[in-house]
């Protein structure tokens, strides 16, 4: 079984105050740190998870400068046989459909049984890339997995839905998954982890070696004319419910069904 | 005639003998030479140094027994009474081939010494052994486990006692010696036999079956907990030594996580069940304890390492009915507070929260089974340098409208550097502390700086979960940041980071060459409150009329012995009544976060260990529980809610509690210090 | 080319609120620029969900067919492309749903379509699409402007709109035939679970009857996250997942969790967080949207009678 990984480095922003730039099209990445995608941990474990009860090859991918080379070796320490980077150079202001071409073109010669990128990234949330890229495959796809059983050349995967309820689906191999939180417990990489695998060489390419034109990619090739960013006005925490213990609870109810809590 | 020695008496053919005698050596060095393969396959593979101390510690740990008799006087007399009589009979059997090969001395006035001696010390055996059962199976001491193994051993050993004996009241029987009453056991024994001849005809029956059974013990020693004959004072010895520092880089994936001296240990391990007494998770209920991980960690490391793998027969079927129940789950490991309560009172040394450490460091480099809130823990402690919040930024708002010198804005520290630690820093009631103390500091004019948001961490949570790569990475940084900003007096709030710089940096900076090497003092708050109050800057004008107790932390305590300045400082406030727990010093019981455990998601519903020490403090009747580590401090506050204790006990640092008596106003009359 | 089309999310014989908040966007966006809204309707015996959404556009769209029953991204994508080719709509609404982001981007990218997902706000200014989104965990907005196209997918955020769309208009119900299934790539759908899974917020065993009344007043099967596996609360097999982990649940109720950095991983993606906490002091207060400053177990039994009595 083998399988591929797209993966992306994401600035983390939890608990970071943001700010953007004058101009409003990027937020200030000085303070950052950097990690691989929350979503794009649980797909590379679990490809290392299915590699490790079926045999095969795990290669990750992804598209970025060089300091994205940390999460390849982050998945690499995780179990990942192979690596590689696709230079970011051309793909600036690429929308999901642009950063899927890339991915498409790099991934199309790997030979493999399953592809699984995270459900989305947290940064700019598209949701897209997984789902384009299979398309662009021409293979079965699931998203928002929550869970993976191989069968044979079929697989049965468990979709996460609303109010807390899956379904399951069962397609072909090939196939490519888009992977939710929640699947599995990425293992820790620890720096012990990143040292021994500094040696496996990480492959890298770009958009000419791909042989994609600046119409495809980048911000010709999206469909985005122009993206202004700026800060949402703050919250207040939350609201308390007040009166007697009846009445909150009343309200409580009454909430958790409004927003989808109750079947 | 003049006593004398009679050997192999009516015994044919004495080869036999030898031959048995040597099969039962070439089995027990077999046995011998199976621990030893374990112990060298240890990472660390240093020299062995010479030391006063472990010879001191031999005698008094070893042949006096010390540390069996502390808290347990019953238990230190009948391992004495079956030490000295089991050393004795080997030394009188020793003796006994001297007489018979080398030089014949057993004879005469000394062999009536002789004889009466070897007699006394076979009933002091014999009477340890018994008591032994009776503790274990009559008395059901708690502590101690009932596996075959140990009623294996002490019955094997009875019938060698026992059967020898028999022999000699056999012997004593036919040969009717003069001499004989000297030998009183025996003496008293032949008087059984009414007729010689009987005796001589059973003597030698009984002879073999007394020599096969002390050949076959012999043989038995390295398959069994007997072997702590050997491992215990080796053990002992190597007390000492300290864990030398292993750098990361310098590790092979397929290196060993124990050292030759933890495996010693393990070996060592008669599964006494002290640990197990005074383990705080053992106590709340947790399935966790020490001696399950020690005999955990020794069996595997024999089952992976054994000459013969298949030949562990022995150990695996004493132990099997025992470990097929109640298997070690690795998982556990993560329950230790590595408080270091199970090393006070084991024995043998056993430093069973530096093995686990070690053992952590394994599932850490593996990754797969660090409980997830750790791997975020650790992941923030990387990008962010704490464990709490994912942010730099924040580290120094707990002071922002103090004017604090930041030592990090400028060229050289001018004073003391108060190191703030991740806890105190970012905890909001553990923020309160170090306002507390950067107030006292103030109050007694002590120049003093910190290093702002540039404080990084000492490494102290990297280096409990094992995580040693981020661990060597946050103490360069931190050696390199004081040594840029020319610190050279530290002071901690909290009783880890002050351990980590005192005790965890030195193995690692003697690896460097001199020059590059850490250059500073390090001292905890506590140390530094009772300096100023014994020379007199810090002194409490007002009494404060009040019943206080103090919770030792375990790595102020236990891991530094600072015991007293804590308590000074408290009793130096005039008026203060300090009591102390059931559990307070070296037997303190540890609050339940250390060990990385605050940052550990299935623990956090479950404040047991905390509520126990809690409801400790609140038996004394004192109305405040003083304690002088931030972790302490969130884990007893958290408690005291969990409890209803609201109302009746208050926890306080001991920075607050000074703060508190220095702020004080002369009220005459009462003081009540819950006008705060 | 004058049209807005929205595609009805309908599970259990019930069209889902996003519905109604796509075609209360489209209703609204409509209404400026002259265009109508049809709602498109993809089941099989759909006739009563058609009825429900005749009030709320002006033209309802109904493919009917048995392989349509359940939702299944292959077939859905064929009756999609078949309805978008027959209508040729301006815009086509998705929910960013399990089912629209299980939808929308195969779809953009099989008929080359612009895509922008999880918009929060619509708008059209001389034929060119603007869209708000939140990115970075919804701590910055967006506000894209797309290059013209004649069609544009797009797919909305749920509680982005408001669901009481007004019902005075009566759209007429037309069917489109059913495509051919060919080519299709042979996923199936296989099956659903319902679970709710509780944490050790639940505090200790005693408490698991109060939890397990609650999830039974919700519809659920009650299980657990490991560390409360972990303390044998719940048998092991009640365990959810590897980690048990059901991250992004719409509602996080977090019962008795001060909230402290610790706790909060696991909660941080819910779309609501409704906490109960006897402090008030509590940091969990400063996270979540509603507070209830209670014992849980007063709270439980109170709560779980009023889900019981809708």
């Amino acid at each position: 079984m083998n399988i591929v990984v797209c993966v992306k480095q994401v600035p983390e922003v939890t608990d970071a105050e943001l700010e953007i730039n004058r101009e409003g099209t990027e937020i200030l990445k000085e303070d950052l740190e950097f990690d691989i995608n929350e979503w794009d941990n649980y797909a590379v474990e679990e490809a290392v998870l299915i590699k490790e009860a079926h045999g095969g090859k795990v290669t990750v991918v992804t598209l970025g400068d060089e300091d994205c080379e940390d999460v390849l070796r982050t998945a690499l320490a995780m179990g990942a046989d192979e690596a590689i980077r696709i230079d970011e150079q051309g793909f600036e202001f690429s929308d999901a459909a642009g950063i899927a071409q890339g991915l498409y073109h790099a991934v199309r010669d790997v030979p493999f049984d399953l592809l699984l990128t995270g459900a989305q990234g947290s940064d700019d949330g598209w949701a897209q890339v997984g789902l384009t890229l299979a398309e662009l495959l021409g293979i079965s796809y699931a998203s928002l997995v929550v869970g993976v059983e191989i069968g044979e050349g079929t697989i049965t995967v468990h979709r996460e839905l609303e109010s807390n309820t899956q379904e399951k689906v069962e397609m072909p191999l090939p196939a490519a998954l888009t992977i939710q939180t929640g699947i599995n417990n990425p293992r820790y990489v620890s720096i012990m982890g990143i040292q021994k695998v500094r040696r496996i060489e990480i492959k890298e390419t770009g958009s000419k070696e791909l042989g994609l034109s600046e119409a495809e990619i980048g911000s010709q090739g999206s469909s985005v004319a122009s993206q202004k960013l700026s800060l949402p006005p703050v919250g207040e925490g939350a609201e308390i419910l007040t009166g007697s213990l009846d009445e909150i609870c009343e309200k409580t109810a009454q909430i958790i069904r409004d927003k989808g809590g109750v079947m | 005639m003049t006593p004398f020695r009679t050997s192999y008496w009516h015994i044919e053919p004495v080869w036999v003998f030898y031959l048995l005698a040597a099969v039962a050596v070439v089995v027990f060095l077999f046995g011998l030479f199976a621990h030893v393969s374990v112990w060298v396959r240890g990472i660390r593979r240093q020299t062995l140094p010479f030391s006063w101390r472990g010879i001191s510690n031999l005698f008094l740990d070893g042949f006096l027994g010390r540390r069996i008799f502390k808290g347990d006087i019953a238990a230190g007399t009948m391992h004495l009474l079956i030490l000295w009589g089991f050393l004795g009979l080997f030394v009188g059997t020793v003796l006994i081939s001297v007489d018979y090969w080398v030089y014949h001395f057993l004879k005469g006035a000394f062999y009536i010494w002789y004889s009466a001696g070897l007699e006394i010390l076979g009933l002091m055996l014999t009477a340890g052994l018994i008591w032994s059962l009776i503790r274990r199976y009559l008395q059901r001491v708690p502590r101690l486990e009932r596996r075959f193994e140990d009623l294996a051993v002490v019955v094997f050993l009875l019938l060698v006692v026992l059967s020898g004996f028999a022999v000699e009241g056999l012997r004593l029987a036919a040969q009717r010696q003069e001499w004989a009453r000297w030998s009183f056991v025996g003496h008293w024994l032949s008087l059984l036999w009414v007729h010689p001849q009987g005796a001589l005809a059973a003597y030698p029956y009984l002879w073999w079956v007394h020599a096969f059974l002390s050949l076959g013990l012999i043989a038995f020693i390295p398959y069994c907990k007997l072997f702590h004959i050997l491992a215990a004072p080796t053990s002992i010895y190597l007390e000492n030594q300290p864990p030398q520092a292993i750098p990361v880089e310098t590790r092979s994936p397929d290196d060993e996580v124990f050292s030759y001296r933890d495996m010693i240990f393990f070996d060592a391990c008669t599964r006494c069940g002290r640990c197990v007494e005074v383990c705080p998770s053992t106590g709340a209920g947790e399935p966790f304890s020490p001696r399950d991980f020690i005999v955990w960690a020794r069996e595997n490391l024999l089952r992976k390492y054994h000459p013969l793998n298949y030949f562990t027969w022995l150990t695996r079927w004493a132990n099997h009915r025992h470990t097929s129940e109640q298997g070690f789950d690795p998982q556990k490991i993560w329950h230790c507070t590595t408080c270091r309560a199970c090393l006070d009172v084991c024995p043998v040394y056993v430093a069973t929260q530096d093995a686990i450490r070690q053992a952590r460091s394994k599932i850490i480099e593996e990754g797969i089974q660090v409980p997830s809130l750790l791997t975020q823990t650790l992941k923030n402690l990387y990008k962010y340098d704490n464990p709490w919040e994912a942010t730099k930024k924040k580290r120094a708002q707990w002071s922002q409208d103090l004017e604090i010198p930041d030592f990090s804005e400028t060229e050289e520290a001018e004073g003391l550097c108060y190191f703030v630690g991740c806890t105190t820093s970012m905890d909001i009631r553990a923020q309160k502390l170090a306002r507390s103390f950067a107030w006292i500091l103030k109050h007694v004019q002590i120049p003093f700086g910190t290093l702002g948001k540039r404080e990084p961490c000492c490494g102290d949570i990297a280096r409990r979960a094992g995580e040693d790569g981020l661990f060597e990475k946050q103490m360069e940084d931190c050696v390199e940041l004081f040594d840029r900003y020319r610190i050279r007096e530290v002071v901690t709030s909290s009783p880890h980071c002050f351990n980590t710089l005192q005790n965890e940096y030195p193995a690692f900076q003697a690896l460097k060459p001199p020059e590059e090497q850490a250059n500073f003092q390090v001292r905890h708050y506590t140390q530094l409150l009772r300096e100023l109050v014994k020379v007199g800057s810090l002194w409490f004008e007002n009494p404060l009329h009040v019943t206080v107790t103090y919770h030792d932390p375990c790595y102020l305590g236990r891991y530094n012995q600072v015991f007293d300045a804590p308590r000074e400082v408290i009793t130096a406030i005039p008026g203060v009544t300090l009591v102390e727990m059931a559990h307070n010093r070296a037997n303190s019981l540890c609050c339940g976060g250390g060990g990385d455990r605050v940052w550990q998601e299935n623990l956090d519903a479950d404040v047991k260990m905390a509520e126990i020490r809690i409801r400790e403090a609140e038996a004394t009747g004192a109305e405040i529980l003083i304690t002088a580590c931030p972790l302490c401090l969130i884990m007893l506050e958290d408690a005291r809610k969990t409890t209803s204790l609201e109302h009746t006990l208050q926890v306080m640092d001991l920075n607050e509690f000074v703060q508190m008596a220095l702020s004080l106003e002369h009220i005459p009359g009462e003081q009540s210090v819950r006008r705060r | 080319m004058d049209e807005i089309l929205v595609l009805a999310e309908h599970r259990q014989g019930e069209l889902r609120d996003i519905t109604f908040e796509m075609l209360f966007a489209a209703n609204t966006l409509g209404k400026e620029n002259g265009l109508a809204t049809a709602g498109l309707l993809l089941g099989h015996e759909t006739s009563g969900l058609a009825g429900k959404l005749k009030g709320a556009c002006d033209r309802v769209l109904v493919i009917e067919d048995p392989e349509l029953a359940h939702y299944n991204a292959d077939q859905y994508l064929m009756a999609l492309e078949t309805a978008v080719k027959d209508r040729k709509p301006l815009l086509t609404l998705i929910g960013h749903t399990a089912m629209g982001m299980d939808l929308a981007p195969a779809m953009a990218a099989r008929l080359c379509l612009p895509l922008v997902t999880d918009c929060v706000e619509l708008s059209l200014e001389e034929g060119r699409l603007g869209v708000l989104r939140q990115i970075y965990g919804g701590k910055i907005n967006a506000q894209l402007v797309m290059k013209p196209s004649d069609h544009y997918l797009i797919s909305l955020r749920t509680g982005a709109f408001d669901a009481e769309v007004e019902q005075g208009k009566s759209g007429d119900v037309e069917t489109i035939p059913a495509p051919a299934w060919t080519n299709l790539r042979g996923r199936q759908f296989a099956g659903a679970d319902i679970l709710v899974s509780i944490g050790r917020g639940i505090g200790k065993p005693e408490n698991i009857p109060l939890a397990q009344k609650f999830a039974d007043a919700i519809g659920a099967t009650l299980s657990c996250s490991r560390p409360v596996a972990d303390e044998e609360w719940l048998p092991k097999s009640r365990q959810v997942g590897t980690s048990g982990k059901t991250v992004r649940p719409k509602v996080y109720i977090a019962l008795g969790i001060s909230g402290a950095y610790q706790h909060q991983a696991g909660m941080k993606n819910a779309d609501t967080i409704i906490a109960v906490n006897k402090d008030p002091m509590a940091p969990i207060f400063a996270i979540a949207h509603y507070g209830i400053v209670e014992d849980l177990l007063q709270v439980l039994p109170v709560l779980t009678e009023h889900l019981a009595t809708k």
